[in-house]
């Protein structure tokens, strides 16, 4: 019997006393319980969010029908359970989209960002409603604008006149807990917003969410930041704090968060347009996660629904049409996720295969059983038993998913190629084997974030073969992507050689390449010993930044595995943990700062100062046990690479965790599509 | 005054303590109240009265025009409003102004600290014609009852639409009605109750329930401060009922006909304990549960109020309150009482006449000193009397003196609130609030009120002295002294420039003096400008010194300060700001202007307003976009603009003039020649391909297809011709052509088209490709693909095989390049069976 596979139900196990009445815990002890350290308490800010909502709707009196804008079922979802909507005298629920409307109930209420297509569609609504009155008397129009109501809609609902017909109201959805270490404005479409169209709504926001959370859990002490956004949303957070004493003037130093640490990415371009490799990174890229769910074939969470084949009934040859349902990847309800996602997909396979074999002992153990105690203890375990083994299955059926990609030639070449490409080897033949690649007709996005990394990496490209790619990639995927390209060039994303943009680039990858070691070779995919994991041997730029912050050492060593290498995934038990220093400012890092564009934000804030000024020096007294946390926010997004990057970091030193905030979740895929126009409508035969 | 004994004003209703104390000596010279309509605001709030015309006067006694009179409650005169609509259906005090409706439906919204300035507003023509016959109000709003039976509601006190409640139908006007505020109401919005002559209806905006009571009808109908009780008149047979607000509980039935000649005028609570009469010809009576009572005479007249613990009796010549003793204070003071803050209190007695009895008395009550000090702290806070506050806190501090550890924030703070009550309660401020009310309504609240009488030294004082932000006071007395100038100087231009900056100098130099930051400016500045003080308000200082943009920006709007105000929304870095400037600039301004403003090149700094105008125009109103780019020479953008369109197009000609387009818009710009040249082939692309159609009588469909995947269907559907004439027009190259034919006769399955194509000359992308892309159909097709391993390299050809399922061939071809180890490597991968056997046929053949 395969029982010794895990130590911890192996059969010496059974004869020892039974244990204290929550058996279902021992199914999960073999996760390392984290020290229980005190940290920053996120699920505040999901009260905050489900609160508002409630209060909003229950502002509206009577039976009510919510109209929800598609794009934000998913968001609204990690805030509260849809279904209990229904308390608040939610009688039906639609799609916000174009078409009459069939309402019964006296109150009718809009929730959605505030876009103009959506102001249109619901004044067309509005209009179409009263041309033809319900029997139950007058609606109550009311629109509920997330995050809040602009003047731009009143305007628009205004030309349409309806302005007179409705009330417009807001619903303060800001930053999502969508993981304990991990915040959300879960907006779409934010890179595209400020950096190509220079429409700064996104860090306007921005600067409204991280002063809620101020609000809740203290001001910065510090604002660390990179780039011309992140210039701005600093210049913003201190406004608001300046400007608005009535909102924000009594809010106190925070004793918890040491600093936030603005990110633009505007800044790094080039980790984005890497594939990732991690489990997470992976199955955003090729399955696509969505407001932190996927979707996946409904047997994978429930075998019993598999459709069955029944010959007897359908004389046809059934194709079995596999459902697709929304699962939640959440390391909360699933221990497994959370042990996998961080990891490179390299090892999650062996990860799997190990867990596999362990549950096959926990059921296997059942022969063993002798006593009805045992039997007892047994049953109560079996509950976390089948959670595993459903995760398990999941989790095994998503890898099977993902491994023949990783098989592709394709796959392989482009991620050769992506990987010379950071490390400035021969640019020529990547360039070779990124328009084969697209002779092959491989996916255009893949193409596109290949020959932007090349401009990126290469200090743009010569003019003639730059021509001759655009030139092929326009016949090849059609003539409509040519304001993509354009968009791409506006954004220094696809440039020239030559060019004053891309000369800039070429001097600061060299140099980057040098001092932040972007490149390192020898990692190691099991036990990380750098972040460098989650791309097999590329560091983020961005990340780079957060260390020289963080953890200086880690940057200035030029070795790479000597300082912690051993106990450096957090795993290493007993063994102590460094301890993590201050918040640095940039000092000592002028020369990389210098070399990446945009400002240098570097700003301490000063609470208000209510107490007798004891409070000062006694946060100066050192406490060992204290766990500071940093805010690192991602202004245009970031990537599931980065989220696993910093929480590898969070392991490394004591004292210090890392709190990701993002206005979004991003890949590389939906980053360059959103940089493009929709695609052109099918042509109808011409009359 | 001086009083003997803190129990020389309580009184028992079975042996429950009142006390009623007089607040103040009125200072007005009334003599008849029940001449006037009044109306008094809660918390200790001022009085509102207007002659009522409906009663007749003595001639002698008649004052020309009616006003309305707004006295303290100590009866000084605040201000007298002349009123010249009809008798008000309603008088109703929020914190900060005077609401009067008329009957006809107009109602006016008085800012007490500026009674000359109003906003009036009117129900609309429909209640005017039909009139209001009564009205009541909360502080957000109230509910009209017109002539034809309706209940409309207002809410908020902007002028908003009234909305009808719940058609009130049948329309039997109620004999006596009362309005539920949503803080007390169970579903948190207004609800009314109304009598009629069979039972009790509760009504709001959604529903009508009857409560199916029949021992109505009543006269008056009154709801308890905590909304938990109600006490109801039946007229006819004298009985006040109690009972709980959901009608489930009886509390009490009281015969009221002994008390008094007739009916009560009016019926309050005295805080939640007790009900309140007040008859007409001044007599007041206090009604305990039992039908026992307390009353009081006032001839000729009196008014009462019910507040949240209490009831204040206006007369003319007091003002009066009354309440339920706090418990706090009957444990101190009731007579005999043994709780430990008596003793307290009585030692400190003792302590003073050096009475050793002091020292007995501490050490009795030791283990509940702390409890001692706390009900003395309270019940100081209770007390009316200054010197009884004293005595107490006297006593709280006398028994800390025992105490190892005491608290003394909770001591502090009565101190402090109390020195804020006892100074508002200043017969010359005349605001005589309770510490119960100060705590419901909190300390801003009162300044708030202040503020709107223009206390503002002891507003500013209050706050200062409770830790209050300042601000408020501050934006108001600026905004006051604006007014109060501009009401002097007759003519503006007398005025004089001196005048403007003295003004805008005092302004600033008191903020900077006061420290303080979150005044806003804007909020001033809008006073000066709406007082015809344009200068002022303009004035680089007082502007200036707004930090926030959104409270300037509306404002320089409204004085045609249009650049500055882009500016200004642009450096607030609040889009919608700018939105809402640019959007105002759009409908305000002739286009010529418009874009005139926008100019970036000579105003860099409004960029940001420049990309949000595309941004919008965009998705709202894409001929000003396109007008946008055509002055600005953006032929760039233009360009852009038209190949998004042409994607949008439904019908192939529409696409070709948006491409035309976009290629010559292109063509316009040095910079951009590739591109036009780009949107020159897709215009000629999608040309060719509707002549294609056109040749082959639509039976096939190409139009929108990309250049490869046009040549693919061509190949596909065996257009040979045609898709060589693409591949030549296009210049594809060699390779992508290949894979592309590749690709197209696999999916055929035209093997021997294939084969050809594969002889036809060397492939420029070898013959690997031939395999693989084979053997990823479905189903995979490993025979054709092997047919083409032995043209590929000799080094790859064993592994090929492998992949195509041939290990013979394999192994052969690794025998031919003499590859011992991957002979040995395809014997151990091998499967077991034929594969096997002929890979070990070939390797016994090598080893031979």
């Amino acid at each position: 019997m395969p029982t010794s596979a895990s130590p911890h139900v192996g059969p010496s196990r059974l004869h020892q006393p039974p244990p204290a009445p929550s058996t279902s815990g021992d199914s999960e002890s073999t996760v390392p319980q984290p020290p229980t350290e005190k940290e920053l308490d996120i699920g505040i800010l999901k009260e905050l969010a489900k609160s508002a909502l409630v209060e909003s709707l229950n502002d509206i009196q009577g039976a009510k029908t919510l109209i929800l804008e598609p794009a934000l079922g998913g968001p609204l979802g990690l805030v509260t359970e849809v279904a209990l909507l229904k308390h608040q005298a939610v009688d039906k629920m639609f799609w916000l989209e174009p078409g009459p409307l069939n309402v019964n109930t006296r109150n009718v209420v809009w929730l959605c960002r505030p876009k103009i297509e959506y102001m249109r569609t619901i004044a067309d609504q509005i209009k179409a409603q009263q041309s033809n009155p319900s029997p139950a008397g007058p609606l109550m129009h009311t629109i509920l604008l997330v995050p809040r109501a602009t003047e731009l809609c009143r305007r628009v609902l205004e030309d349409q006149g309806v302005a007179g017909d409705v009330t417009i109201s807001e619903f303060k959805l800001e930053l999502i807990p969508v993981e304990d270490d991990l915040l959300s404005l879960e907006m779409d479409d934010v890179a595209r917003d400020i950096y190509l169209n220079g429409d700064d709504t996104p860090i306007y926001y921005s600067s409204l969410a991280l002063m809620t959370f101020q609000r809740a859990f203290g001001l910065f002490p510090r604002i660390l930041g990179k780039g011309e956004g992140a210039k701005k949303l600093a210049d913003l957070l201190q406004r608001h704090h300046h400007t608005d004493p009535a909102q924000y003037g009594d809010i106190e130093s925070s004793t918890q968060v040491d600093g936030l640490i603005i990110l633009d990415r505007s800044i790094d371009w080039i980790t984005p347009m890497l594939t990732q490799l991690t489990y997470e990174g992976m199955l955003d890229e090729f399955v696509g996660i969505k407001n932190a769910h996927i979707e996946i074939d409904s047997t994978l969470i429930d075998p019993n629904t598999a459709p069955t084949p029944s010959p007897s009934t359908s004389a046809l040859p059934s194709t079995p049409i596999t459902k697709k349902r929304k699962h939640h990847l959440s390391s909360q309800k699933d221990k497994l996720y959370s042990e996998l996602r961080d990891q490179n997909f390299a090892v999650v396979g062996s990860k799997l295969s190990k867990l596999a074999r362990r549950l096959e002992g926990d059921y296997g153990g059942v022969k063993n059983l002798k006593s009805v105690s045992q039997m007892k203890e047994f049953v109560g375990k079996l509950g976390g038993l089948q959670s595993e083994q459903q995760s398990l299955r999941i989790h095994t059926g998503l890898t099977e998913l993902l491994m023949p990609i990783t098989k592709l030639e394709t796959f392989n070449r482009t991620l050769e190629a992506q990987q010379n490409l950071v490390a400035g080897y021969d640019p020529n033949s990547q360039l070779n084997t990124i328009e084969d690649l697209m002779n092959q007709e491989l996916d255009w996005q893949t193409i596109l974030r290949s020959i932007v990394l090349m401009s990126l990496t290469n200090g743009g490209i010569k003019p003639k073969l730059l021509e001759s790619f655009k030139r092929d990639f326009l016949q090849v995927y059609g003539y409509e992507h040519l304001p993509l390209l354009i968009s791409l060039e506006n954004l220094g994303l696809l440039v020239k050689s030559g060019s004053s943009v891309s000369t800039i680039q070429n001097q600061s990858v060299n140099f980057l390449r040098k001092n932040l070691r972007l490149i390192v070779d020898d990692i190691n995919d099991l036990n990380p010993n750098d972040i460098s994991y989650v791309y097999s041997g590329y560091g983020p730029i961005s990340l780079r930044l957060v260390q020289c912050l963080t953890m200086k050492n880690q940057i200035l060593s030029s070795s790479t595995s000597t300082t912690n290498g051993e106990d450096a995934n957090g795993l290493g038990a007993g063994k102590e943990k460094p301890k993590a220093h201050p918040l640095n400012g940039w000092k000592g890092f002028e020369d990389v700062l210098s070399v990446l564009p945009g400002d240098n934000v570097d700003v301490r804030q000063h609470g208000e100062k209510r107490d007798n000024g004891l409070g000062k020096y006694i946060r100066m007294i050192p406490d060992d046990n204290k766990i500071t946390t940093t805010v690192v926010f991602f202004l245009g997004g970031c990537t599931y690479t980065e989220i696993s990057a910093l929480r590898w970091m969070s392991k490394q030193y004591k004292g210090r965790r890392f709190l990701i905030a993002t206005t979004g979740i991003i890949n590389g895929n939906n980053l360059i599509e959103s940089l493009g126009d929709n695609p052109p409508v099918q042509l109808k035969p011409s009359t | 005054m001086s009083i003997t004994s803190p129990t020389a004003t309580w009184d028992t209703i079975q042996d429950v303590f009142y006390r009623k104390e007089e607040i103040y000596t009125m200072s007005w010279n009334v003599p008849d109240l029940s001449e006037y309509i009044i109306s008094v605001g809660k918390n200790g709030g001022p009085i509102a009265m207007i002659r009522d015309d409906r009663l007749p006067l003595p001639s002698s006694r008649h004052s020309g025009k009616p006003k309305i009179h707004i006295y303290t409650s100590s009866g000084i005169l605040i201000s007298s409003i002349p009123w010249e609509l009809n008798t008000p259906a309603l008088m109703h005090f929020t914190i900060t102004s005077l609401v009067v409706l008329s009957d006809q439906g107009i109602y006016r919204i008085y800012d007490l600290s500026n009674i000359t300035n109003y906003k009036q507003y009117s129900l609309g023509d429909e209640i005017r014609d039909s009139g209001v016959v009564d009205a009541r109000a909360y502080e957000d709003g109230m509910v009209v009852l017109t002539r034809e039976g309706e209940f409309v509601e207002v809410k908020g006190w902007k002028g908003g639409r009234g909305v009808p409640m719940i058609s009130s139908a049948p329309n039997e006007p109620p004999t006596s009605w009362t309005l539920l505020s949503p803080d007390i109401s169970p579903t948190g919005h207004i609800q009314l109750l109304l009598s009629t002559q069979s039972t009790i209806l509760t009504l709001d905006t959604l529903e009508k329930i009857d409560q199916r009571i029949n021992r109505g009808p009543f006269s008056h109908i009154s709801i308890s401060p905590n909304g938990r009780f109600l006490a109801l008149l039946n007229p006819t047979n004298g009985k006040l009922w109690v009972v709980s607000s959901d009608f489930s509980r009886n509390l009490s039935e009281v015969d009221v006909t002994p008390f008094g000649d007739g009916l009560p005028e009016r019926v309050e609570w005295c805080g939640d304990n007790a009900i309140t009469l007040g008859y007409r010809n001044g007599k007041v009576v206090l009604v305990g549960p039992k039908g026992e009572s307390l009353f009081w005479e006032y001839p000729p007249s009196a008014y009462i109020l019910g507040e949240i613990d209490g009831l204040r009796i206006i007369s003319s010549g007091t003002c009066e309150f009354v309440q339920k003793v706090p418990d706090c204070t009957l444990a101190v003071f009731s007579p005999g009482s043994s709780h430990p803050a008596a003793i307290l209190y009585d030692a400190l007695d003792h302590f003073e006449r050096k009475s050793p009895k002091a020292d007995e008395s501490i050490r009795s009550i030791r283990p509940d000193l702390a409890n001692a000090v706390d009900t003395c702290v309270e019940a100081a806070g209770r007390e009316i009397e200054v010197t009884w506050q004293r005595r107490l806190l006297k006593a709280a501090q006398f028994g800390r003196a025992f105490m190892d550890l005491y608290n003394p924030s909770d001591f502090v703070t009565m101190a402090q609130t109390l020195k804020v009550l006892n100074a508002v309660r200043y017969y010359e401020i005349g605001v005589p609030i309770t510490y119960e009310q100060f705590i419901a309504t909190s300390p801003a609240t009162l300044i708030l009120h202040l503020v709107s009488r223009n206390l503002h030294l002891l507003a500013l004082r209050i706050s200062q002295h409770l830790g209050l932000r300042p601000d408020p006071v501050l934006s108001h007395w600026a905004s006051a002294k604006i007014i109060r100038s501009s009401q002097k100087g007759v003519d503006p231009s007398d005025r004089g420039l001196g005048d403007d900056e003295s003004v805008c100098r005092a302004i600033v130099e008191k903020f900077e003096k006061e420290g303080e930051k979150g005044v806003s400016y804007a909020e001033i500045a809008r006073k000066a400008w709406e007082n015809g003080r344009a200068r002022l308000a303009t004035m680089a200082k007082l502007l200036d010194h707004e930090p926030r943009a959104a409270e300037q920006v509306p404002l320089l709007l409204q004085m045609k300060e249009e650049k500055i105000a882009l500016e200004k929304a642009v450096d607030s870095g609040d889009t919608d700001l700018v939105y809402q400037v640019l959007l105002h600039l759009r409908s305000t301004l002739s286009p010529g202007d418009f874009f005139h403003i926008l100019d970036d090149s000579i105003t860099p700094k409004l960029k940001p307003a420049v990309n949000l105008l595309q941004v919008y125009a965009r998705q709202a109103d894409r001929d000003l976009l396109r007008d946008f780019y055509y002055q600005d020479d953006r032929r760039t953008e233009n360009g852009c603009l038209e190949m998004e369109e042409a994607g949008q197009q439904e019908y192939a000609e529409e696409r070709l003039e948006h491409l035309k387009r976009a290629a010559k818009s292109f063509g316009e710009s040095k910079e951009r020649l590739f591109e036009s040249k780009m949107a020159d082939d897709a215009h000629r692309l999608l040309t060719l391909q509707q002549t294609y159609e056109r040749e082959l009588e639509h039976k096939f469909s190409f139009s929108g297809l990309s250049v490869n995947q046009f040549i693919y269907k061509l190949i596909l559907e065996g257009f040979n011709k045609r898709a060589e004439r693409v591949r030549a027009d296009w210049k594809v190259p060699d390779k992508r052509f290949w894979w592309i034919k590749l690709k197209a006769l696999a999916e055929r399955k035209d093997w021997e088209g294939l084969e050809a194509f594969a002889k036809s000359k060397k492939s420029p992308i070898g013959y690997e490709p031939f395999v693989t892309h084979l053997l990823s159909l479905t189903p995979p097709q490993p025979t054709h693909a092997a047919s083409f391993v032995s043209r590929c390299e000799p080094r790859q050809r064993a592994d090929l095989y492998v992949l195509c399922g041939d290990w013979g061939k394999a192994a052969e071809s690794a025998k031919e390049r003499n590859d011992r180890g991957k002979l040995d490597e395809l014997k151990r991968k091998a499967p077991n069976g034929i594969a096997q056997r002929e890979v070990d046929e070939v390797i016994r053949r090598v080893g031979k």
